[in-house]
């Protein structure tokens, strides 16, 4: 019976529509659950392209072996992999070998007339100072061939400034300390004697075309006598300082085309120095002083001319024993650098950040030479013990740290610390600046003025939408405002920087002239209307009568703009405004964007306002309205407290969109990431900075996890601001179930 | 016929004895017409409406008696298209006169609504609301008013202890008489009722029309029920409206027990409605 009573058509019926009901709940859920998924994975990609920027750097010894091949090693190098190393040895051998087993690639004299009495390099250049007072220019190169589909690396010597030496010291002293740098068109070299002389030489350089003979010509040379023994120089890459360290004193004699100009200056340090590097791109000069610590000093614009600037110091080893330096290595592409101690310590820097990345010992005996691989993956070691260590590095994102990236930065060539996003540049010595905060701040900056131009023309727009205009103007006016919604951005951006920039520019004085016009003008209209008869015929259609009066206002204030600029301001606003307040105009400015992305952001703050505003229950109007409230009172005091939470989730969701807006701040700004609050200068959002660099940033650099970084911060901000104006509508929406 | 009343209405609740049969006229109601839009919804309604009397609508759903309430403290004007013709005399005055002040017509006609509806606020402010309204702003003074109004309505010994406490928290029945509360607050002349009670149980239905019965004292009260029991208890006269029209209009112990209208006995016992 009840197997037959279930197969009636009602009963079948209800099945089938028990089947659509539960279909339909699980698409229905299923679209959540995916839409959920959807973001969790982006956020989660999002961290993990972000996550490896803040590992720290590791480094491992690979391979460790007597040193090969005879002789003392004086200088260190390795070819861009790190296969092949090369070492130079104090009988004026160069030594290539297999870096991992140390056995010998070629060996190759160079046939010194003299011994080597000092050594230093730049890259792959090696400079030789002989006990004659003449110095050599060596380059070791590697040719790249495939015999057999086998990667055969060639090495060579090249000799940039010729085969012949160069003769520094006339007098024929030995030379103790010797540094070169090569430009363009020839070289600077200059070098201590062993009778206390600093002298200085600067060649130009020819190649013939056809015999790839080189010439070099000496253009100057100029010595001068010291009191002290230098311990170490370095040479600006410009030619025009070098500094020599005595004991505890530094030295910075200055140069011109002709060799030591007279001038100098003194700093005295508390330690004794041991070792002066500069950092590359010549810019910093790393000091390393007996107590292990490595100063970073720069050249920085003072009142009176540039001087020296104590920067930042590294002193991993502060609370151990600490040792002195004995070598300092710098990377060949960024502004890493390694400092080994007389104990065999090694520890990795980052001159920018600041940050110690990984510290090893395994020689146990006082460092000698370190040189590192083109992309720092692998550091070479000689120590005093006549071993040589080669050590595997990992350390891809040495340039972040929270203080890169939200603090105050003193980058080269500035002179003090600063906020600067600079993410690249043409050069390879360039130093990166990856500071968030100007890319924030511009954010804020231009959500901000944004939100000052949308805010009240929203809510009082949708005040007046909602509870004062006729019923029938609502019904047309709000879906033509919610349709601005849907206006592309781009065209917005569009019409911003191609039209309203160059008309604001020049209209500027009108508007301003508009703040005053307009609110007088509609104090002027709500006069006049007391003399309308018949009012009650045109209630709620008010707005109507007042469109042609704005754009009559609008007109107005663009025909007096030039007026008042020729009474008031000298004939021009922005002249005046740079001369008199001190405010720079930019033509695509915070203003601009003000006022466009305010348009852009309007139809959100309104039609969400309107909706809350709207939604009021009737009956509270109406219980209001009989208690003989005015429409003004019963909007102030019973309204607009009860639609609070959906005005205040309405400017949320706004300022969100602001937030997140791409288009217009990308074409409408300068793209300027300055950290300047003037209405009258552009500003870099992080989201148009994501548009701009993401394209160019190479994938899984530094830069590009920085980028995603931006683009987590700015997902969460969204997400944020999003949901909590969601949790406050919904708040919002239960209280007035509860009415 | 007569008896058969007689079993609906019992003749001892009528209330007719208490108000004087004298009583000054409060409103005259002269001609009304009221149109929404094209359709006509009150037809040449005429009455006058006695002080300190209370005078019931009644009449199927739809008849017009809730509009003709509103016609009073002109709600009607909120409603879109709405055309009111004729006149309601008040201080021989026409309310719908154009240089009338319809707010001060509302603080002097105080409206009740079928549905509670109490402000989102403290109940201490929603008695307050309208003294607000009137510039009262001294604390001690408001404080005053809203205990004479509560003790008013018989909701003060219920939250005496609880004024500042969200007025969303009370039940319906204690909604529906702060919303009196706040109604009286301002010391309207005439109040209008609108089904106060038919969204109420039985224990507040009672409060309220014991209410209304204190209340009569002081004001002049307008109620529109569905409740014709509620009617007869409360009211001192009634008029019973079909289709927008006042049928009969009359002291309510002879609506109900003598009706002068087929149609008026037809709906008192129950034919239709």
């Amino acid at each position: 019976m009840q197997d037959k009573a279930l197969k009636t058509p009602i009963q079948t019926r209800y099945n089938q529509r028990a089947l659509k009901d539960r279909m339909a709940r699980y698409f229905v859920a299923s679209g959540g659950i995916s839409v959920i998924i959807a973001i969790l994975l982006i956020f989660f990609y999002l961290l993990y392209v972000v996550i490896p920027m803040f590992g720290s750097a590791e480094i491992t010894e690979g391979a460790t072996y007597a040193t090969p091949g005879e002789g003392k090693t004086i200088h260190l190098g390795l070819e861009e992999q790190g296969t092949i190393g090369v070492r130079f040895t104090d009988h004026g051998h160069v030594i290539f070998f297999n870096t991992d087993s140390g056995s010998i690639v070629r060996d190759e004299s160079l046939d010194l007339p003299a011994n080597i009495s000092s050594i230093s390099s730049n890259l792959d250049l090696v400079v030789l100072g002989l006990e004659n007072g003449s110095a050599l220019a060596v380059q070791y190169k590697f040719d790249l061939s495939y015999p057999d589909d086998v990667r055969t690396l060639t090495p060579r010597l090249e000799f940039p400034l010729g085969q012949d030496l160069l003769v520094l010291d006339e007098s024929s002293q030995a030379l103790t300390q010797i540094v070169i740098q090569l430009n363009e068109d020839g070289a600077g070299l200059a070098a201590t004697t062993s009778d206390k002389r600093l002298v200085s030489a600067r060649y130009t350089r020819e190649e013939s075309f056809i015999s790839e003979e080189i010439t070099t010509e000496l253009t100057s040379n100029s010595e001068l006598a010291l009191e002290n023994t230098i311990r170490s120089i370095a040479l600006t890459p410009t030619l025009d300082h070098l500094y020599a360290s005595t004991d505890k004193t530094l030295t910075d004699f200055s140069l011109d085309e002709n060799g030591f100009d007279g001038e100098k200056t003194k700093y005295y340090f508390k330690h004794e120095i041991t070792q002066l590097k500069l950092l590359l791109g010549g810019s910093s000069l790393m000091v390393g002083l007996a107590n292990g610590e490595v100063q970073q000093w720069m050249s920085v614009r003072k009142d009176n001319g540039r001087e020296l600037t104590f920067i930042r110091n590294f002193h991993a080893n502060e609370h151990k024993n600490a040792q002195p330096v004995t070598s300092i290595a710098t990377e060949q592409q960024r502004k890493g650098f390694a400092v080994a101690d007389s104990k065999g310590d090694i520890t990795l820097y980052y001159s920018t950040s600041q940050r110690t990345l990984a510290n090893i010992n395994t020689a146990k005996s006082s460092i000698e030479n370190m040189a590192w691989s083109a992309r720092a993956q692998n550091l070479l070691v000689s120590d005093n013990k006549n071993q040589l260590h080669l050590y595997k590095v990992h350390n891809e994102y040495p340039e972040v740290s929270w203080d890169v990236l939200w603090g105050k930065i003193w980058y080269e060539g500035y002179d003090e610390a600063d906020y600067i996003w600079q993410s690249s540049a043409s050069t390879n010595e360039f130093e990166p600046k990856f500071s968030l905060m100007p890319l924030a701040f511009g954010t804020i900056k231009a959500a901000f003025y944004a939100m000052i131009f949308a805010i009240p023309i929203a809510i009082l727009g949708a005040i007046f939408t909602a509870q004062f205009m006729a019923p029938r103007m609502r019904q047309t006016v709000k879906p033509a405002i919610e349709i601005m919604e849907a206006l592309p951005t781009v065209i917005l951006g569009f019409l911003a920087g191609l039209w309203l920039a160059p008309y604001v520019e020049t209209h500027l004085a009108g508007i301003f002239a508009l703040l005053l016009i307009l609110p007088a003008g509609f104090i002027f209209c709500a006069w006049l209307w007391r003399f309308v008869p018949n009012k009650s015929l045109l209630e709620g259609w008010e707005a109507m009568i007042l469109i042609p009066v704005v754009l009559f206002l609008i007109w107005l204030s663009m025909i007096l703009s030039s007026p008042i600029e020729t009474l008031f301001f000298d004939g021009d606003l922005r002249m005046h405004l740079s001369n008199e307040w001190g405010l720079n105009y930019d033509q695509r400015n915070a203003l601009v964007v003000g006022l466009i992305m305010g348009f852009a952001v309007i139809p959100t703050i309104f039609s969400i306002a309107e909706d809350a505003l709207f939604s009021v229950p009737q009956h509270l109007v109406r219980g209001s309205l009989a208690l003989g409230a005015t429409r003004w009172q019963t909007m102030t005091s019973v309204v607009l407290p009860a639609a609070s939470p959906g005005i205040f989730s309405a400017i949320m969701m706004g300022f969100g969109r602001a937030v997140g807006e791409t288009m217009i701040v990308l074409m409408a700004t300068g793209n300027t990431p300055l950290m300047d609050m003037s209405i009258f200068q552009g500003m870099r959002t992080l989201a148009a900075n994501l548009a701009v660099e993401v394209p160019e940033a190479e994938v899984f650099s530094t830069h590009y996890r920085v980028l995603f970084l931006a683009a987590l911060i700015l997902f969460l901000f969204t997400f944020v601001f999003n949901t909590l104006a969601e949790i406050i509508r919904h708040r919002l929406r239960q209280r007035y179930s509860g009415l | 016929m007569t008896e058969a009343i007689a079993t609906k209405i019992d003749p001892s609740i009528l209330t007719s004895s208490s108000a004087p049969d004298d009583a000054e006229t409060c409103m005259d109601v002269n001609k009304l017409n009221l149109f929404y839009g094209e359709s006509q919804a009150l037809t040449d309604i005429s009455f006058q409406m006695k002080k300190n009397h209370v005078t019931a609508f009644i009449g199927p759903s739809g008849c017009g008696k809730s509009t003709l309430l509103r016609c009073f403290n002109r709600m009607n004007d909120l409603v879109d298209s709405v055309r009111v013709e004729g006149e309601i005399i008040l201080d021989g005055k026409n309310i719908y006169a154009p240089d009338i002040d319809v707010t001060s017509l509302r603080q002097r006609v105080g409206m009740v609504f079928q549905k509670p509806n109490p402000f989102p606020m403290s109940i201490l402010e929603n008695v307050a609301y309208g003294l607000r309204l009137q510039g009262i702003k001294k604390r001690s003074l408001l404080e005053e008013k809203v205990e004479w109004a509560l003790r008013g309505s018989a909701l003060w010994d219920e939250v005496k202890d609880r004024l500042d406490e969200s007025a969303l928290g009370l039940s319906g029945g204690q909604q529906q008489r702060l919303v009196i509360a706040r109604a009286i607050a301002i010391e309207p002349e005439i109040l209008l009722l609108d089904e106060p009670a038919s969204a109420l149980d039985p224990i507040s239905t009672l409060k309220i029309e014991e209410l209304i019965y204190e209340l009569k004292s002081q004001y002049t009260i307008l109620i529109v029920t569905h409740n014709m029991q509620q009617a007869a208890r409360v009211s001192d006269e009634t008029a019973f409206m079909y289709m927008g029209e006042m049928i009969e209009f009359g002291k309510t112990n002879e609506i109900f027990t003598n009706p002068a209208k087929k149609q008026t006995e037809d709906y008192i016992t129950g034919r239709y409605g």
